[in-house]
């Protein structure tokens, strides 16, 4: 499988700790996001993808590379770890310009792509100064051209967001977007749920070192049966649409929204219920819907319905 | 691998670890944490300035002395005054005495009983070595003669120092300062995963973290040799110096210091980058290997060449000589009873050195980044 991530029965136990146990995942391009509170082993996945730690049990495989082969694997990837600290006497330049030339490109290569990166991350004015002089934003947004600075084919970025204002963090999105649309692998780390459900292709939710599910978002809901999908439908006469509603079968529970313009239904097989309301549309009984969408085809709801509410922010 | 490949990973390699190299000295050299490591260094230069400056106020006196004597005097003159001469005898030989004290006093013959006595003090010079002569009524009870200094006796004290202390203690605690620091020093800091995130081979960073060590570690300590050397000389008549250099092998003997020194970085560098990844806490590895250096010379000959301290010791240009009267036990400590040669012994440090670099090639390799539980 040398076009995606791949985790085989992975586990990493710190001494006694656990931090991932019997990971199976097959990432493919685009952007993925890893969501679970802190201790769910989100870090411990992304060291382990990057080889700064060794699986105690299992193999990890990125594109085809073995994550402890750094000579090759870091020529493909590139990572923005959530560590804050930077080798010593170091300006934002010097700092990236000095990771190329780890890498074995020569002087001019090197300055250029360390410029090109500082730019992308909007980091010009500051290039000369030394990092330790860094906003937190400031040495987030440096982390991130070091992952960036060599053209990688996968991102992993952990907690890439944290401490950056509004609109740095729309900059940053639309870079991810962009660096996806490639045919990139952008893996994410976050806690901020609405973030994540904005820009993720696919989400893997973790729990206390357990990957609780993985896919699509909307994959992920339609499998968790014991939460009945929510849709709301904005219309004209929603309670004689509730009533004609509550005559299906796939339809079990309805509220009417607070301004009367609209209703709330509950349903265990979304696909029936959406046949049946289209026959209802067809049969053009004087309703008019104006738009139809799932309430709770969201991150947010999936991982409150799988994990809880622990520590994630909304 | 074909040929063409195979070099051009070998260009690649060497210019990452010239960036290595590069990154690292600016630490190495700047670091406020590494001072103490300047101020051992130049100990033995200070002791060597203080030695030359109170030598060349006692060469002074000498030279005083000599030019104030009635004729100019060789040091074989100074050796033939013996005791029971007269003092017309001395005079003859060594002319009127520059310096003179006389006093009268009495001196016990018996119980009870004293005889008044006339002494003198005579003090020659050769410009070199003073020579005392007391006398007792006009015969010559004492002849002391002082050796001055000249690089050929000095330079075993020269050799003391750079056993005892600069090899021992300056090299050893400097080695452990950089290269256990290397790694070690970054784990605390919590950088290290800025190397481990590079595309560049495990063992490539750690030869080049070596490197960067052992050109920090010669440059601080051969420049401290050199000026020990140059401390040790300056005092001297440039006639003697040059007589010591060209003609006593002082050259050779300064050029074979540098080169101990050299492969002391080496030896203990290798040593101490391997016991910076094993150990958390570097007093348990360094109490060890400063314990089986120490010991060195009561080991089974087996178990003394997995140490640097033996070879060292064999390539060392000046033998120490135990002075009459030494315990056994610190004689052995002094002298060097089991030497090898110069070839065995460079090699000998370069595979005890080549040891401890796979063990950190190895263990490098195993490494994580795990900053939490440091």
């Amino acid at each position: 499988m040398n076009d995606r991530i791949v985790f085989e029965d992975v586990s990493k136990f710190y001494g006694e700790i656990l931090g991932v146990n019997r990971v199976n995942l097959s990432i493919p391009a685009g952007i993925t996001s890893l969501v679970g509170p802190n201790g769910s082993g989100k870090t411990t996945l992304m060291n382990l993808m990057t080889g700064l730690v060794k699986p105690t049990r299992g193999r990890v495989q990125v594109l085809g590379y073995k994550t402890d082969d750094p000579e090759n694997l870091f020529r493909i990837l590139g990572y923005s770890t959530q560590f804050d600290a930077f080798p010593k006497g170091l300006t934002g330049f010097q700092f990236l310009y000095s990771y190329l030339r780890l890498s074995g490109r020569d002087s001019q290569e090197a300055e250029r792509m360390a410029w090109r990166a500082i730019e992308r991350v909007n980091l010009v004015d500051a290039a000369k100064r030394n990092v330790a002089a860094y906003s937190k934003g400031m040495r987030q947004r440096i982390r991130l051209a070091l992952a960036l600075a060599h053209d990688p084919k996968v991102l992993v970025l952990d907690e890439p967001l944290n401490g950056l204002d509004p609109l740095a963090r729309s900059e940053m999105i639309a870079l991810f977007r962009a660096t996806a649309e490639q045919g990139c692998y952008v893996i994410i780390s976050s806690h901020i749920l609405h973030e994540v459900d904005v820009i993720s292709d696919q989400v893997i939710l973790l729990s206390n070192g357990y990957v609780v599910a993985e896919g699509q978002i909307s994959t992920v809901r339609g499998e968790i049966q014991e939460h009945p999908t929510q849709i709301l439908i904005r219309c004209t006469r929603p309670r004689e649409l509730a009533t004609k509603m509550l005559e299906d079968e796939h339809t079990l529970e309805v509220t009417i929204h607070k301004d009367e313009k609209g209703l709330l239904l509950k349903t265990r097989d979304a696909d029936g219920f959406y046949l049946a309301l289209n026959q209802l549309a067809l049969n053009g009984n004087g309703i008019e819907i104006e738009s139809i969408a799932p309430a709770d085809d969201d991150v947010l709801s999936v991982y409150e319905y799988l994990i809880g509410n622990e520590e994630v922010v909304r | 691998m074909t040929t063409g490949t195979s070099r051009l990973a070998t260009k690649v390699w060497w210019a990452q670890i010239k960036a290595v190299i590069r990154l690292e000295m600016r630490k190495t050299f700047f670091a406020k944490r590494g001072l103490w490591i300047y101020i051992v260094a130049l100990l033995p230069v200070l002791l060597f300035m203080a030695y030359a400056l109170a030598t060349s106020g006692q060469q002074r006196q000498r030279a005083s002395v000599a030019r104030r004597g009635e004729k100019p005097l060789a040091y074989q003159d100074l050796l033939a005054v013996k005791p029971g001469m007269t003092t017309e005898e001395v005079i003859a030989i060594l002319g009127k005495p520059p310096v003179n004290f006389h006093w009268a006093e009495n001196r016990p013959l018996r119980p009870g009983v004293t005889e008044n006595v006339l002494r003198e003090d005579y003090h020659y010079s050769d410009g070199q070595d003073d020579l005392f002569v007391g006398l007792v009524n006009g015969k010559v009870e004492s002849v002391n003669l002082q050796n001055g200094s000249n690089p050929g006796l000095d330079s075993i004290m020269f050799a003391g120092v750079f056993q005892f202390f600069f090899l021992r203690l300056a090299i050893f605690f400097g080695c452990l300062g950089i290269f256990m620091n290397l790694f070690r020093g970054e784990i605390l800091d919590r950088s290290l995963h800025f190397y481990f995130l590079a595309p560049i081979r495990r063992e490539v960073l750690m030869a080049g973290k070596f490197l960067a060590g052992l050109l920090a570690t010669c440059t601080i300590f051969v420049t401290s040799e050199v000026l020990q050397t140059i401390a040790f000389l300056w005092h001297f008549p440039p006639s003697a110096r040059e007589v010591y250099l060209y003609h006593n092998h002082g050259l050779e003997h300064a050029a074979v210091y540098v080169g101990v020194t050299v492969l002391a970085c080496v030896g203990y560098g290798a040593f101490f980058l391997v016991a910076g990844m094993l150990f958390r806490n570097p007093i348990i590895p360094t109490a060890v290997i400063l314990i089986w250096e120490a010991i060195n010379p009561f080991l089974p000959a087996v178990l003394k060449q997995f140490s640097v301290i033996y070879y060292l010791k064999s390539l060392c240009p000046v033998d120490i000589p135990s002075a009459p009267g030494t315990p056994p036990f610190l004689a052995l400590l002094i002298s060097n009873s089991d030497p090898v040669s110069a070839p065995v012994a460079v090699l000998g440090i370069v595979i005890v050195a080549l040891i401890a670099l796979y063990a950190s090639s190895v263990q490098v390799r195993r490494m994580e980044i795990n900053y939490t539980t440091e």
